[in-house]
């Protein structure tokens, strides 16, 4: 195939860049927008979970904590799939006016949600300082990764779903119902110890929610699972990577005639 | 491979083998699910049009190729191939050099973003990296003249003044095959000019350059070969003088095509309102029409004199609609007297679309006796060797009493011819003129 453009890397960060800026400039609070929104986020459901329905004293201690890790980690997902969606069909004249690979345009607005994750994990070792629980090596090296894992699945989602959004307009207002759905079957705001325990393999099944439970368990409460289990998660992870960059390279083709 | 083959694609920057595009347009979109969902029970109502069928050609290193046709004959369709946005669906597309992906200038640029973040932004889009835009954006700024404004948001700038920054960066994006839309050669008389400088430019430094519109003074001035697509096929494809010629002669028989349909259309149109009307609606229709009949039949026989039709006429009495710069056109007026007159003024004048009267006479003026034409029931005017050029003219004709002011029957302009000039001079009107 004819080389159009080299410089991919720059390309995708350029982009990201952008829509960082673009995000977070006019406003007078700037980049703190970014950081206030799960604060806000924490400080609403603490106070419904551990003082209304007191989830605290259900055997996890550390229950606040658990909160702010598990709500950044979702907010990254929700984020960045929300963008990577949506990324062709705002980014349209990138795809019909010029030639650059695809798959940039939808790693670009990914990346974007990864800078804010990113920033956002000061705001978690203040948490974490403020808790005075320091996690060990091995925790914050476990919890880096399944951030990674989970950096790689909402790019996947992404190339899925950005040129099926081309198509059908209304898979924005679908995923919309389907994240607040999803933020209630992951555990997010309960522990995972409160489901009865038949029921608990049925919730991880989700790598969603394998995700966020197990990186907090290791941050946290320094828990690992089994390797055996995070194997599965792992190759599960790439075999749906692989399964997406196919499915993108062959809908991407018509995306410059539906758009 | 040979080296008898690698020489021959050195020699070309593009080759393109038996392309074709074919697109599925639907009858009606279907955007959402739901839609989609819905119409798994429908019968599936999409048509097939084929923007490209089989097209060949080669564009050799250094050549300045031009390609031109109407709109929708497929050539942006032929660019967008090239630059990549479309895949064809059959053939193949070789092309040796680094290509200019982009059809529009200024791709990227965000109004909310300084002039200075949207030169990188776009700058990295078209395919710079980095540092050699740190290196390049001094001379980027200075080309568009706006060193003031570069920290100010893109949204204060003048449309101008856009324009002017994104042509700036795309010249500077320095690549061996460049890829021009018409769309690039639009804004002030100042900015064309430039435009045209820069192309000067990389015809002097060798460069492949595909320019596609519909301008054929500019292909002619400029390309070295040129291509004519209609309807999706390469009709003709050589010297762009002969090309340019063969596209003009199209454009006259199209036109003559289209001004006849357009017509046909306005009387169908008429007669399926007529018969859409049901009842009431269609009773109190017909009686208007039937009112409106006796109340032009009573000013008819008011009128001494009525104009009933207008035709244009080539110097061998055929009729048509377009003409060529220095052909001979006849207009002929037919009308109808009601009273017993023997003198009659007929007169003549065309408008151009800029609705300047470009001549006007009459009978009266011009000491003609009109009795033979008051006997034949039309007249002819003739214009020999028409010095008009490429326009859309209107006419008016009159028929007045002895004296100009009495007005008989006046048809202000509802007939239209067109004019085609084939050189490339400029201007409204040919002079005929020499040099010494």
């Amino acid at each position: 195939m004819i080389k159009r453009h080299e410089n991919y890397r720059e390309l995708v960060l350029r982009l990201a860049k952008t829509d960082f800026k673009l995000r977070y400039h006019g406003s007078a609070l700037g980049y703190l927008w970014a950081i206030l929104k799960p604060l806000l986020m924490f400080t609403v459901l603490n106070f419904v979970f551990s003082s209304l329905f007191n989830f605290r004293n259900s055997g996890t201690p550390y229950y606040p904590l658990e909160l702010i890790t598990a709500i950044l980690l979702f907010q990254f997902f929700s984020e960045g799939t929300t963008s990577g969606m949506n990324s062709l069909v705002s980014k349209a004249q990138l795809v019909t006016k010029i030639y650059v690979p695809r798959w940039t345009i939808v790693l670009g607005s990914t990346v974007n949600a990864l800078f804010v994750f990113c920033m956002n994990l000061i705001v978690l070792a203040v948490f974490l300082v403020a808790y005075s629980k320091l996690p060990s090596l091995l925790g914050v090296v476990m919890f880096l990764v399944y951030s990674m894992l989970l950096y790689v699945l909402i790019v996947s989602f992404s190339l899925i779903t950005a040129p099926l959004f081309v198509r059908f307009r209304d898979l924005s207002m679908i995923w919309e119902i389907l994240l607040s759905v999803l933020m209630y079957a992951a555990p997010i705001v309960y522990p995972l110890s409160m489901i009865p325990e038949k029921f608990r393999h049925l919730v991880l099944i989700n790598p969603l929610s394998f995700i966020i439970h197990f990186a907090k368990q290791a941050l946290i409460s320094n828990d690992f699972t089994k390797f055996s289990h995070f194997a599965i998660l792992f190759l599960g992870v790439a075999s749906i990577a692989t399964v997406s960059f196919l499915i993108f390279k062959k809908s991407e083709r018509s995306v410059a005639e539906l758009i | 491979m040979t080296s008898k083959e690698n020489n021959k694609e050195i020699l070309n920057a593009i080759e393109v083998k038996n392309i074709s595009k074919k697109f599925t347009i639907p009858h009606d979109k279907v955007s959402t699910l739901k839609g989609a969902f819905v119409n798994l029970f429908k019968k599936n109502n999409s048509e097939i049009f084929y923007a490209l069928s089989d097209v060949s050609f080669e564009i050799k290193k250094g050549e300045f190729f031009g390609i031109i046709g109407r709109n929708g004959s497929g050539k942006s369709t032929l660019l967008k191939i090239l630059a990549g946005i479309y895949r064809p669906n059959k053939g193949v597309v070789k092309i040796n050099g680094r290509i200019s992906p982009f059809l529009e200038l200024g791709i990227g640029f965000n109004p909310e973003l300084s002039g200075r973040d949207n030169v990188y932004l776009n700058a990295t889009v078209l395919g710079l990296t980095k540092k050699e835009i740190d290196r390049k954006f001094d001379s980027i700024v200075a080309f568009s003249e706006l060193e003031r404004f570069i920290d100010q948001k893109l949204k204060n700038y003048s449309s101008g003044m856009n324009v002017r920054l994104a042509f700036s960066v795309a010249i500077h994006a320095n690549r061996d095959i460049l890829l021009m839309d018409e769309v690039l050669a639009v804004g002030d008389a100042n900015f064309q000019s430039k435009c045209l400088a820069e192309f000067a430019h990389y015809k002097e430094m060798g460069k492949t350059v595909v320019l596609v519109t519909h301008d054929i003074s500019t292909v002619q001035r400029y390309c070295d070969r040129a291509m004519l697509v209609r309807n999706g096929r390469i009709e003709m494809i050589g010297n762009p003088e002969e090309v340019g010629n063969e596209y003009i002669y199209q454009n006259m028989s199209d036109e003559e095509k289209r001004i006849y349909s357009e017509e046909k259309r306005k009387i169908n149109q008429a007669e399926e309102d007529l018969a859409s009307l049901k009842g009431q609606a269609l009773e109190n229709e017909l009686k208007r029409i039937e009112d409106e009949k006796i109340k032009l039949e009573e000013e008819k026989k008011n009128k001494i004199a009525e104009i009933t039709e207008v035709k244009f006429l080539d110097k061998d009495g055929k009729e048509k609609n377009v003409f060529e710069t220095g052909e001979d056109i006849t207009i002929r007026v037919y009308f109808k007297k009601r009273k017993n007159i023997d003198k009659l003024n007929f007169g003549i004048a065309l408008f151009n679309q800029e609705n300047n009267c470009i001549f006007g006479t009459n009978t009266f003026i011009n000491k003609i006796n009109t009795s033979q034409m008051l006997k034949n029931g039309f007249f002819n005017i003739n214009y020999k060797g028409v010095s008009l050029r490429t326009n859309s003219y209107y006419i008016q004709a009159g028929i007045w009493g002895d004296i100009v002011t009495v007005n008989y029957d006046f048809l202000s302009k509802s007939k239209i011819f067109k004019v085609f000039t084939k050189d490339q001079n400029i201007g409204i009107i040919n002079i005929n003129h020499s040099w010494n």
